[in-house]
């Protein structure tokens, strides 16, 4: 335990002791929170837009249609339920509220001496909370001036909050899950870097000649870059929380367990290539070549839904594009390409495949 | 201390090949306990694959490998606690420091000398912060023998420990190794200059095409091999060889780096018989000189070609 430890320790102080190859595995990936976060975050229209279902259909409803549209944030969208649903649904709009059947009998009910009460349903997107927040604001204010009207501040208005997936949910909650998969993936699959470095140097072979068992050489090199993994995330996570405002909703340690998984996945991946290169040369290169065309065609950047038929063929046989599903799943309840049970499959079965690979072929010299 | 007593190697017949290139063919030989040993051969000769196979980095096609009196095959991790490593121009973790890479590779056997004691012994006290890629070629040369010695080894594998040194880089490291041998360690060397088996090893076995040529003490392999003296000159013009070959006590002439050597039993009469013809000639030879024969003649000798070809 010692030694491992140890060997982790020098590992660590090789990575931070190395500019560039912490840029790539650290700062490169935040580089891109903040530059696709600028980017796609940029709040452009003032007003929000809001489906407004109407299922009372009375003079009462009608008048607190009116004081919804005063609120100059708010832009009103009319339609049913179903219709203001699938809306939200397509991102053309941001929340929806529904004001029930009874609104009017409860007014009347109210007036009349009798208790009654009635739930405003308000539909928001928990990825994006900001939003959804806004509008909650504004529909409780709505329906608390609506009370004091009414009937001297007896609660004849509730607002009852539910939650609704939307399809598109915003692009920097889309984003910051899809860079973490990009980081991890980039640190997986850069570790074939230092491991062939080592080899080519004979650090591999030098360390073979003292009793250190060869597991512990390995797993110092995964413990160092599962470490690196949670610090990606934290930090990736930290800033789109942060500057852009994206709330992790989901289960922290299902998030958890996914981030381990996907490092674990894209580790197998480096080492794999690690056995088949030869020189520090040829590994930046091929690792280049893999890392790329993955970072491009994985729907990281944008939907997976944007990319031509043939090349959403290749990007389903990408390990990224399922564990850049599975994070948007899991963190900010992103729509799905696949089910997570068959993301988390995907991901397991190239760790093994890897894994079993670079175990056969894996060259210490 | 002399060598004796129990060999620390013990090596029969070994056999290592790659496909169809017999690294090493057919190799035996032991070293004493307190010996310095060394193999002296060109590059590709076998040296580093049957110095690797002592380490237990490559298993042995065949043949018996004994180190410590155990067996290679069935003990290595045992084997690698008690030798020290120094293998042929490896860097190491180009951003840890001298202290560090002593602590860490302390760490990896279960005992191991302090590290303040190390860096002394090698001389690195004010070297010791700074990162390994950062030392010059001799420094981490040092650095290297420290690592070998960390754990405190009964015998020490050198592989080529002062190729692409400057001769003063060179010296202070033979002065390290000749110290491992006065504290009692057993050191087995391989090398391709002559003048540092000859300056270090109690024995040396001269191998080529993964097969041990020669064997024996400097001045054996030398007297075994040649009776005869070199004389060696400069002349402007040549002086024609066929002459040369027929003087009195030559056995054989060759040309050396524009200098004639003409190997004599007889050097008084050789050289006579040289001045004569060159005056018949009027021609002055030039730088004369007159030396025994080194390993490097017997290399070429056995060899037919040069250690550094």
């Amino acid at each position: 335990m010692r030694t491992l430890l140890g060997l982790t320790v020098a590992n660590v102080k090789s990575l931070v002791r190395d500019r560039a190859a912490l840029f790539w595995t650290i700062f490169f990936p935040i580089m891109f929170v903040f530059l696709f976060g600028w980017i796609f975050g940029g709040s452009g229209d003032t007003k929000i837009s809001v489906g407004f279902v109407d299922q009372d259909g009375t003079p009462a409803s009608a008048g607190l249609r009116q004081a919804f549209a005063g609120v100059s944030l708010l832009g009103l969208h009319d339609g049913s339920l179903d219709a203001e649903k699938a809306a939200m649904q397509h991102g053309d709009v941001s929340a929806v509220i529904v004001i029930p059947k009874g609104l009017q009998d409860a007014l009347v009910q109210t007036r009349s001496g009798n208790k009654a009460s009635i739930a405003i349903q308000l539909y928001g997107d928990p990825s994006r909370n900001q939003t959804t927040q806004v509008v909650q604001g504004a529909v409780t204010q709505v329906a608390n001036g609506f009370n004091l009207e009414a009937q001297g501040g007896s609660a004849i208005l509730t607002v009852s909050q539910l939650t609704l997936q939307s399809t598109n949910i915003s692009a920097v909650a889309y984003l910051v899950p899809s860079i973490l998969a990009m980081a991890l993936m980039q640190l997986g699959v850069f570790a074939a870097i230092p491991l062939v470095q080592q080899r080519e140097k004979g650090i591999l072979k030098r360390i073979g000649a003292t009793p250190l068992a060869r597991w512990k050489l390995v797993g110092s090199n995964v413990l160092l870059r599962l470490m690196v993994a949670i610090v990606d995330a934290v930090l990736i996570i930290g800033i789109g929380f942060v500057v852009f405002n994206v709330q992790i909703v989901g289960n922290l340690l299902a998030s958890a367990g996914v981030v381990l998984l996907g490092a674990a996945s894209f580790l197998a991946m480096g080492f794999m290539l690690a056995s088949f290169l030869k020189t520090e040369e040829q590994a930046t290169g091929v690792v280049q070549i893999v890392q790329l065309p993955m970072m491009f065609l994985s729907g990281i950047f944008f939907s997976f839904d944007f990319l031509p038929g043939f090349l959403q063929t290749v990007a389903r046989f990408l390990p990224l594009t399922y564990l850049g599903d599975a994070l948007r799943q899991v963190m900010v309840n992103g729509t799905q390409v696949a089910p997570l049970g068959e993301d988390l499959a995907i991901l397991t079965g190239w760790l093994v495949v890897c894994l079993a690979i670079a175990a056969r072929s894996f060259r210490w010299e | 201390m002399t060598p004796s007593g129990e060999p620390v190697i013990r090596v029969t017949d070994l056999k290592k090949y790659y496909g169809d290139v017999k690294a090493v063919d057919g190799v035996t030989f032991e070293v004493a306990r307190g010996e310095v040993f060394g193999m002296l051969g060109p590059n590709g000769a076998g040296k580093t694959t049957t110095i690797e196979v002592l380490e237990g980095l490559r298993p042995p096609d065949s043949g018996n490998v004994e180190v410590l009196g155990l067996d290679v095959r069935r003990h290595p991790q045992s084997i690698k606690q008690r030798i020290g490593v120094q293998l042929q121009s490896v860097s190491l973790y180009p951003r840890l420091t001298v202290t560090e890479l002593l602590d860490l590779f302390g760490s990896f056997f279960s005992h191991h000398v302090p590290t303040k004691q190390l860096i002394d012994a090698v001389d690195l006290g004010e070297r010791a912060k700074a990162w390994s890629i950062n030392l010059s070629g001799g420094q981490q040369q040092r650095l290297s023998i420290a690592l070998a010695l960390v754990n405190d080894p009964e015998l020490i594998f050198l592989d080529e420990p002062t190729t692409g040194l400057d001769p003063q880089a060179r010296r202070s490291l033979w002065d390290l190794i000749k110290g491992l041998q006065e504290r009692g360690k057993s050191v087995m060397l391989t090398t391709h200059y002559m003048e540092e088996a000859a300056e270090l090893c109690n024995r040396v076995a001269i191998m080529d095409h993964g097969r041990i040529l020669q064997m024996g003490t400097v001045s054996e392999l030398i007297g075994r091999r040649f009776k005869e003296r070199a004389v060696f000159f400069d002349s402007n013009p040549k002086l024609p060889l066929d002459r040369l070959t027929k003087l009195g006590g030559v056995t054989r002439t060759t040309e050396e780096d524009g200098q004639t050597v003409l190997y004599s039993t007889d050097v008084p009469g050789t050289i006579t018989g040289l001045l004569a013809t060159a005056d018949g000639l009027s021609v002055e030879p030039r730088n004369l000189g007159i030396r025994h024969a080194t390993l490097e003649d017997v290399f070429l000798d056995l060899t037919g070609r040069a250690l550094r070809d």
